[in-house]
């Protein structure tokens, strides 16, 4: 039998939201073990929570530079490799290996960017997880892990906080 | 009443009895404009979700002429393989004809997408969020056509994947020296950003439907969602992605269209060699993509009945863009035309008689009259927020816009500086045939994606609706917005 449990609330407005993940808080529930979920971007911190660092800005730049050796690997290196020698004009030219390393270097940065979003979030996840339709329909949907004997509390601290539809949820597709 | 109260007594004085009603139907607009707390989320989402499923008669028969087009193009095509390039009306001089001036026609339209989405976003600019998304996906449709071109212009198209650069036994390498090669790596570029573009900033929407959909169309949702639940994690990688996103694609865009302008500039063809090539045609692009894009709000908004989210204010500042990027296009169009004609080269001049006054004539002035009388009526107010008079007036400046390109490429090339050389052009079925193909094309994945995915983000307009409150200036009640992106 597991020693915890995964109860989710949901709630119209989010000052209450955050009002009431900072009396879960005081209560003891680690800040990891709360994730919110909402149908609309609110402003970092807005319900109180910590600013998560990320990494996508250095898998960006590390695309960046890939793109940009490839760039010059096409159109410095490969030239020399399959010359075509034209009269009074050079294998490599510099212009030219300009336009390309600059394009392959957008390119990548470009797919870099996605990439790096995509595996920093996580993504594709098709497993059951944790979720509340009500979530993409205007609500915020809290959900949080604690032991047994907290679960009353944390049900009063929701509902009088405005939350509603607090229940233990099951994992399901989405 | 102490005295620094009596120095400073009510700053907000009573609105008089005869200014209530009206103050109170300028809220109401306010709030109808701003979808304000009287729309709840879930209403916001069925206004979007509802246009998609309702299929009638009308959206089939416009699917069906639209795939009847492409198919006919599509034999025009096979019979240009099936019997060469000869079908087609190109011919020495002329080797590039409506082809090429099609080709360069949908590299424009594809920037209005990213000018609105990316370079608006940057700059927070709030009226943009009804329209990015029709914007991004006009941006990645125009460019599929486009990119079409130089397979159709290849002729032998089954030898394309000579140009990838991949060790074979030929002994061939594509020559990175040539325009034409810098032109595919530019274009695929643009096509992998702002399709990556469109997607990332649907994965929310698409949880959304997901959320609201059944059968087929929520085992889609849910494959694109890629397991969305909007944790606070999610949505801050999501907003910082998009943020870069926006900084890279705004060059990209710019240096596509110069890319696709050096396919002429690096020529020593006369009226091509010219250094304002590069900004002319990435202004050029921006006006017709702008135009192009309120055509299509227009007729989306009538089409899905979109009137609660494409509203007023948006085609006023969209027509405010249209006759900005007119005036600039101008500005470039007449600083090369004056340097050519004070230059009084002969062949030059030659070829400027032959529009002025020669047998290019009726379509240079149907440029100037379709390019320009835009500009005249977009100063006002009334034209830019009458959605059919906007209609009409960017369906004239892509008429312009097309034509330009047509005398810019086939026009220019009739004339060079060998003059027993000179030759004339005229298109073919095949050619009109497969043009038509494209536009069809370009209609039918436009009106097949306002189907399948939801053409307003939703997200955005929710987070638009966090920023907004209304707050009283004396007598005027004005929305204020909040810094939160």
């Amino acid at each position: 039998m597991s020693d915890t449990i995964v109860l989710i609330g949901l709630f119209h407005e989010s000052t209450q939201t955050a009002d009431a993940i900072d009396q879960l808080y005081q209560m003891g529930i680690p800040e990891e073990k709360i994730v919110v979920m909402t149908g609309v971007p609110f402003p970092e911190q807005a319900l109180g929570r910590h600013k998560e660092w990320i990494h996508l800005p250095y898998i960006v730049l590390a695309g960046a530079l890939a793109g940009l050796l490839f760039g010059v690997f096409l159109s410095v290196v490969t030239p020399r490799l399959y010359p075509l020698t034209v009269g009074g004009r050079p294998v490599v030219a510099g212009p030219p290996a300009v336009i390309i390393i600059y394009v392959f270097t957008m390119m990548a940065t470009i797919v870099s960017t996605f990439l790096g979003v995509v595996w920093e979030m996580g993504f594709p996840s098709f497993e059951r997880k944790y979720y509340h339709k009500l979530t993409t329909s205007g609500h915020l949907s809290v959900l949080l892990e604690c032991s047994p004997g907290q679960e009353s509390k944390i049900i009063a601290v929701i509902e009088a906080h405005g939350g509603h539809h607090v229940h233990q949820p099951e994992r399901m597709p989405i | 009443m102490s005295d620094l109260q009596a120095a400073h007594p009510e700053e907000h004085s009573p609105v008089p009895a005869g200014e209530e009603q009206e103050t109170a139907h300028t809220q109401d607009e306010f709030r109808q404009r701003l979808l304000l707390e009287q729309t709840r989320d879930w209403e916001i989402n069925q206004a979007v979700l509802q246009p998609m499923l309702r299929t009638g008669a009308g959206f089939w028969i416009l699917a069906g002429v639209l795939a009847a087009v492409v198919a006919w193009g599509l034999y025009a095509w096979s019979y240009q393989i099936r019997w060469g390039f000869g079908v087609a009306g190109i011919n020495r001089p002329v080797y590039w004809g409506i082809y090429i001036a099609t080709f360069v026609f949908w590299v424009g339209i594809s920037h209005a997408g990213t000018m609105i989405s990316a370079v608006l976003r940057v700059f927070k600019a709030d009226w943009r969020r009804p329209i990015t998304r029709g914007a991004e996906a006009m941006t990645a449709f125009a460019l599929m056509m486009a990119g079409l071109y130089p397979l159709i212009h290849l002729g032998r198209v089954w030898k394309f994947y000579w140009m990838i650069p991949y060790p074979n036994n030929r002994g061939m390498w594509p020559n990175f020296q040539s325009p034409l090669m810098w032109d595919m790596v530019a274009i695929f570029t643009y096509l992998i950003g702002s399709g990556l573009y469109l997607y990332l900033a649907m994965i929310p929407d698409m949880a959304m439907a997901r959320d609201n959909t059944k059968n087929w169309r929520y085992q889609l949702y849910r494959l694109l969602a890629l397991g969305w639940r909007g944790t606070e994690i999610e949505w801050h990688k999501l907003h910082r992605a998009l943020s870069i996103f926006s900084i890279v694609i705004i060059p990209v865009f710019l240096s596509v269209h110069s890319i696709v302008s050096w396919d002429f500039a690096v020529t020593l063809q006369p009226r091509w060699h010219s250094t304002i090539f590069a900004p002319f045609f990435v202004i050029g692009a921006v006006y017709s993509g702008l135009a192009a894009l309120a055509t299509i709000l227009v007729l989306v908004r009538w089409g899905m009945r979109l009137q609660g989210f494409l509203r007023e204010e948006h085609f006023n500042a969209l027509g405010k863009l249209v006759m900005v990027a007119g005036m600039a296009w101008l500005y470039m169009w007449f600083a090369g035309l004056i340097v050519e004609w004070y230059g009084n080269e002969p062949v030059i001049s030659e070829m400027l008689h032959e529009e002025i006054s020669g047998p290019l004539a009726p379509l240079f002035y149907l440029l100037l009259f379709c390019n320009l009388t835009p500009i005249v009526f977009l100063v006002f107010k009334k034209v830019r927020t009458t959605p059919v008079l906007l209609l009409v007036f960017t369906l004239m400046v892509n008429l312009g816009m097309y034509i330009e390109r047509v005398l810019i490429i086939p026009g220019n090339l009739q004339r060079n500086y060998l003059p027993f050389n000179w030759g004339t052009y005229r298109p073919t079925w095949v050619e009109i045939s497969v043009v038509a193909m494209t536009f069809a094309g370009f209609a039918l994945l436009y009106l097949l994606f306002s189907r399948i995915f939801p053409y307003v983000p939703v997200w955005e307009i929710k987070e638009g609706r966090l920023r907004y409150t209304l707050r009283r200036i004396g007598r005027l009640l004005v929305p204020t917005a909040a810094e939160i992106e």
